[in-house]
């Protein structure tokens, strides 16, 4: 296995909320340990609070952990002032969702892609910058004669493209795409996964792609991180991963997933796992995920079940996987 | 097979401060009785107005004309006490958003209770005993307890599930669920998904399933209806239209989106371009643009819906044989 690029150490990251009288602390991310590597795209997937936004933006320390570290260069991220880290995020940078709100409407396109350079690399001439900005722009497929337009005059997968030549532009190592496609129209989607595709082959950038959307998981990604109420269920290779997923809960993702069966149209429509997330605020002893787990033993109540290899390298955080049927 | 809703010639406009918006066209279906039609495009090509229309909900700047009738009723500008005896009756919708489709200010076992009260003319006592066995059968766990809570104490997968109990009160004879998975996690989707299925096989109402995910129209619809910038561009049953589509334009929405066993090496191919802005519609075909099959006629000449054999229908001048 290449070397690690990015190591991610018991990484935990804690909200404070106030619900009602009572404050309370959301441990959004607990524990999470992992490494990226050169060159490769990492999926997070996972539902509705199961952390893999606070994931991405605790990586850039767009958000402060709580405990754990994120190792960069041999440099621990967590114990960065802001200032110490702004060197850093020269090569550490992220898509948003909403390819819309994450644009300043108040700036030219131009200026929104070329800001970065201006302020990590002040000592370029304004031409220079110019023609970075430029090629940036025609390598995402937009033209460079709309550097002068505003971002509301662009259609949503547009908008979506200049935010991925403005995170591009520095020629960062890692970037991290929070939901890039998921705003998108489908005939659009396919569009901006193949530039992200192509962005990597031909500059080598390691991503972290983090999506509900197990198609698009499936598509875009080199090994597989899933995450359930803040926790690791399991992590591996993709192709391994989606073959024989191994925790009951990557079974559950990946057979709810709608399929085009016309022989059995509704097949993956039964054994749907029953019940809802619970409460980030209050989740399960032992296994978070036993509460929806048909396979739930007095154990995984008490213990917590930790990840634990298979002979393939993929780690599962599951008391049973070895006997699961 | 008996027709249960009849759309003829329907155009939605919206008015705008500088010009009129085409947001449906020239569109003519039919729904049976008993079937799940299933009504897929982006956003923008008209899919939800055209039933928000049916039902008389436009927002105040839309106009509709041509003619939506329900077992030959008239429902385009019928006065608005017919339309009140249908909807939530007979015609009944599920939107996306549950949020904000349910009265925030009111507890959800009264918004289900009223629903029966007002066209059943059922007692108080009666309707709560009738909501809590509809509550049952959309699986909201402790009904009884859940019969006082307000919207916001329900997770989305819950509040959807209401909509659907909500919808299915009084027996509609036609369900119209737009995007009803589109704001839900995966699970919760295939949960719901599977309460739309039971409802296709155990009961008469014809569905109508708006929605942008193809897989999810493939497991659930028996015929599909394509949109396009307003426009229907093609018909089929749900078989024909995955097996052997005929718009240029079903074909790259099928081939553009990973399915769980595309090969992940290869890239996507893509529709290029983008759909075409509502303001300016070209002359000729809207997909033209992005079409790789487009001649010098499709950029002069919209095409018509061209029928088919078994029943089929596609907007292509590829399909004029004559």
């Amino acid at each position: 296995m290449s070397k690690a690029l990015l190591k991610v150490e018991n990484l935990s990251v804690h909200y404070k909320v106030s619900g009602g009288h009572r404050k309370q602390v959301l441990k959004a991310v607990t524990d999470a340990t992992f490494e990226l590597h050169p060159g490769e795209t990492l999926g997070v997937v996972g539902e509705t609070g199961c952390g893999k936004s606070s994931l991405g933006k605790a990586i850039l320390q767009l958000i402060p952990a709580a405990n754990g570290r994120i190792i960069w260069q041999g440099q621990d991220l967590c114990t960065l002032s802001p200032a110490q880290m702004k060197p850093y995020r020269k090569d550490l940078q992220l898509v948003f969702q909403d390819p819309i709100s994450s644009l300043n409407p108040r700036m030219t396109v131009g200026e929104i892609i070329g800001e970065p350079l201006r302020v990590h690399s002040p000592q370029l001439s304004s031409t220079q910058r110019s023609a970075a900005m430029a090629e940036m722009m025609e390598r995402v497929g937009l033209l460079p004669e709309m550097a002068r337009r505003y971002p509301n005059e662009f259609s949503g997968g547009q908008c979506q493209r200049i935010s991925i030549a403005r995170a591009m532009i520095l020629n960062p190592s890692v970037i991290i795409c929070d939901e890039p496609v998921s705003a998108l129209d489908v005939s659009i989607q396919a569009q901006i996964c193949n530039l992200l595709r192509a962005l990597q082959r031909e500059t080598g950038v390691s991503m972290v792609f983090i999506s509900h959307d197990l198609s698009i998981i499936r598509y875009m990604c080199h090994r597989v991180l899933v995450m359930y109420l803040g926790r690791m269920m399991e992590i591996g290779a993709g192709k391994t991963f989606f073959s024989q997923p191994r925790h009951p809960y990557s079974r559950a993702l990946i057979k709810a997933v709608p399929t085009v069966d016309f022989d059995n149209p509704s097949a993956y429509l039964d054994n749907v796992i029953e019940g809802e997330i619970p409460s980030p605020l209050n989740p399960p002893s032992g296994c978070v995920f036993r509460t929806r787990c048909a396979h739930a033993t007095p154990q995984c109540v008490q213990t917590r079940p930790e990840l634990e290899p298979a002979d393939d390298g993929t780690l599962i955080a599951c008391h049973r996987w070895r006997t699961l049927p | 097979m008996r027709t249960v809703v009849n759309c003829k010639n329907l155009n939605v406009r919206f008015r705008t401060d500088d010009s009129l918006l085409p947001a449906v066209s020239d569109l003519s279906f039919s729904l049976n009785a008993g079937e799940c039609l299933g009504v897929v495009g982006e956003s923008g090509s008209g899919k939800s107005q055209t039933f928000l229309a049916m039902l008389g909900l436009l927002a105040d700047n839309g106009a509709a004309t041509g003619s939506v009738t329900f077992h030959h009723q008239e429902l385009l500008h019928a006065p608005r006490k017919t339309l009140d005896t249908l909807r939530g009756n007979k015609l009944a919708m599920v939107f996306q958003d549950s949020l904000s489709a349910l009265t925030p200010t009111m507890r959800i076992g009264d918004q289900l209770a009223e629903v029966l009260v007002r066209h059943k003319g059922l007692s108080k006592a009666q309707a709560r005993s009738k909501v809590l066995a509809m509550l049952e059968i959309v699986s909201i766990p402790d009904a009884d307890h859940r019969y006082n809570s307000y919207p916001f104490e329900m997770s989305g997968g819950m509040r959807q599930r209401v909509m659907i109990a909500l919808a299915m009160l009084c027996s509609p004879e036609v369900l119209i669920a737009d995007e009803p998975t589109t704001a839900l996690d995966v699970t919760v989707q295939a949960q719901v998904l599977r309460l739309l299925d039971g409802l296709k096989r155990h009961t008469d109402t014809s569905i109508v399933l708006i929605t942008h995910d193809l897989a999810v129209v493939a497991g659930l619809c028996d015929r599909i209806m394509i949109m396009y910038a307003g426009r229907a561009v093609e018909f089929g049953s749900v078989r024909q239209i995955f097996e052997n589509p005929k718009h240029p334009y079903t074909m790259g929405l099928l081939r553009s989106v990973p399915g769980m066993a595309s090969d992940p090496d290869i890239d996507l191919p893509a529709i290029p371009g983008q759909p075409p802005n509502l303001e300016d519609l070209p002359d000729g075909c809207s997909f033209a643009a992005r079409c790789a099959y487009a001649m010098e006629r499709c950029t002069v000449e919209r095409p018509e819906l061209y029928r088919m054999n078994n029943n089929r229908q596609s907007a292509c001048h590829l399909e004029d044989i004559s």
